[in-house]
């Protein structure tokens, strides 16, 4: 049980930093009140992602084959759906509601077990909603910032939502009559999930290692990304009202201005 | 009766002052330089120095990197010694060429379609474009416009992802400036990483 504590929390280390690969806003103040704690968990996933993660996720883009990796793809997400589908219900969403029912049944039967993703070939749109954007659809703040150990980034608001949506997960409930059993599916699903999801994010991960402040960049991606994600991916509705002005940079007219940043 | 009167004055009000008439030049001048940049990539009888070099005369001209290169490091323009900012200055202009260079070659070839403008002021536009890719996606960019002593220049360039909109200047100033801050504003420890990102981009060119 142990091993699968610890597996399912690598994977959702890796379901968080696929939240990441975007973002960044002019109008996102900073909320990091634990700061000096959040780099230092930050460095030790990383530590962990470079000795264990990185090298196995490579590994396995390596050695499966594409349409291998797809299908993999494509059952863990037909697996999620349920996840999709209840928290579309509790934002009022009922169109991703009914698109997310149909695709879970038409992919969990003619796309066999999910591993075919059928639902996209006949134009059903996929959704993806959890329960931290759930909550921010009921007018939630994300809250502080926060880099759970393994966890990866995340708010307050998103590690409520985490911990909701295990319970909203029908395997999370499913029992065998092999005890055994629950606890080999639960881990073979989280490992997997990792190396697919991890497999997916070299580009993104390696790009965000080569800027200057990565924990920054991390911090500022992760809380638009997330807002945007709330937003069902609409740009804010007026996007451009706090862009900071150049003017004062310029040099005929910056010197003593005595030039203040609006950013973090 | 009257509330609707006011709302319809309110709506009419509304119109008047809402700045959605932009000027059509900044249309045009964000159009026709940036697809200029994007040939200059994909032109097969220039070698990789040439191309470099055409590459960024045209960046030179369509961006403003004396004010871009002061914004990204915000209040410690103004505290940096005038040879630490020419410094800076120098090392952030080779970064930014390079890294765009880098970057937009994956739209090389390809031709920018302006989809509208809103002007936020009579000098400071936003251009919504779209930049179709080779493997068939499409990228939503955006550019601010300054126009200075009749010149237009862009001074930040954002990237909608997924309803995101990421000002790449706005981040790189976070960044910088988080920098800054750890080494107490030292002026040579961000231009040695500076050009340590400089060296791995232009590593990774193809």
């Amino acid at each position: 049980m142990k091993t699968a504590a610890l597996a399912s929390l690598a994977l959702l280390t890796v379901t968080a930093c696929a939240s990441t690969q975007t973002g960044g806003d002019a109008s996102s103040g900073v909320n990091d009140p634990f700061e000096g704690v959040n780099r230092n968990i930050y460095a030790f996933n990383e530590a962990v992602d470079k000795a264990a993660i990185e090298p196995v996720a490579r590994g396995y883009r390596a050695a499966v084959p594409e349409p291998a990796r797809d299908g993999v793809h494509n059952v863990l997400t037909n697996l999620r759906q349920p996840i999709v589908f209840t928290n579309s219900v509790l934002q009022g969403n009922a169109n991703a509601s009914g698109e997310t029912l149909s695709r879970f049944l038409i992919n969990s039967t003619i796309g066999v077990a999910g591993i075919f993703d059928v639902a996209s070939t006949l134009g059903i749109e996929e959704h993806d909603e959890d329960f931290g954007q759930t909550l921010g659809v009921w007018g939630a703040e994300p809250g502080p910032f926060i880099v759970l150990p393994l966890l990866g980034p995340s708010s307050v608001r998103d590690t409520v939502g985490i911990a909701t949506d295990r319970v909203f997960d029908p395997l999370t409930w499913t029992e065998f009559e092999d005890a055994d059993l629950d606890d080999d599916i639960a881990v073979t699903r989280t490992v997997i999930g990792v190396i697919d999801t991890r497999s997916r994010l070299i580009e993104v991960i390696e790009t965000l290692r080569s800027q200057p402040e990565p924990y920054v960049a991390l911090r500022r991606n992760y809380l638009s990304q997330r807002e945007a994600a709330v937003r069902n991916g609409q740009t804010e509705a007026d996007p451009y009202k706090d862009l900071p002005d150049f003017d004062v940079y310029d040099d005929a007219v910056a010197q003593g201005t005595g030039v203040e940043d609006e950013q973090d | 009766m009257k509330f609707a009167r006011h709302a319809v004055a309110a709506l009419v009000l509304a119109a008047a002052t809402s700045p959605v008439y932009a000027d059509a030049k900044t249309e045009s001048f964000v159009e026709e330089n940036a697809n200029e940049v994007l040939e200059a990539l994909n032109d097969p009888t220039l070698s990789r120095e040439e191309r470099t070099e055409l590459f960024s005369g045209y960046m030179e001209e369509f961006a403003d990197f004396n004010a871009v290169s002061r914004f990204v490091i915000g209040r410690y323009a103004n505290r940096f010694t005038p040879q630490e900012l020419s410094r800076f200055q120098r090392a952030f202009r080779n970064y930014a060429l390079a890294v765009y260079e880098n970057e937009l070659d994956a739209y090389r070839g390809e031709q920018v379609v302006v989809d509208r403008s809103i002007d936020r002021t009579a000098n400071d536009s936003i251009v919504d474009t779209r930049i179709p890719r080779a493997d068939g996606q499409e990228m939503n960019v955006r550019w601010r416009v300054l126009k200075r002593n009749g010149e237009y220049q862009v001074v930040d360039v954002a990237l909608n992802v997924n309803g995101n909109l990421i000002w790449l200047a706005i981040e790189q100033q976070a960044q910088f400036l988080s920098l800054l801050d750890r080494t107490n504003g030292s002026a040579d420890a961000l231009i040695r990483k500076i050009e340590q990102m400089t060296r791995e981009v232009r590593a990774g060119r193809r």
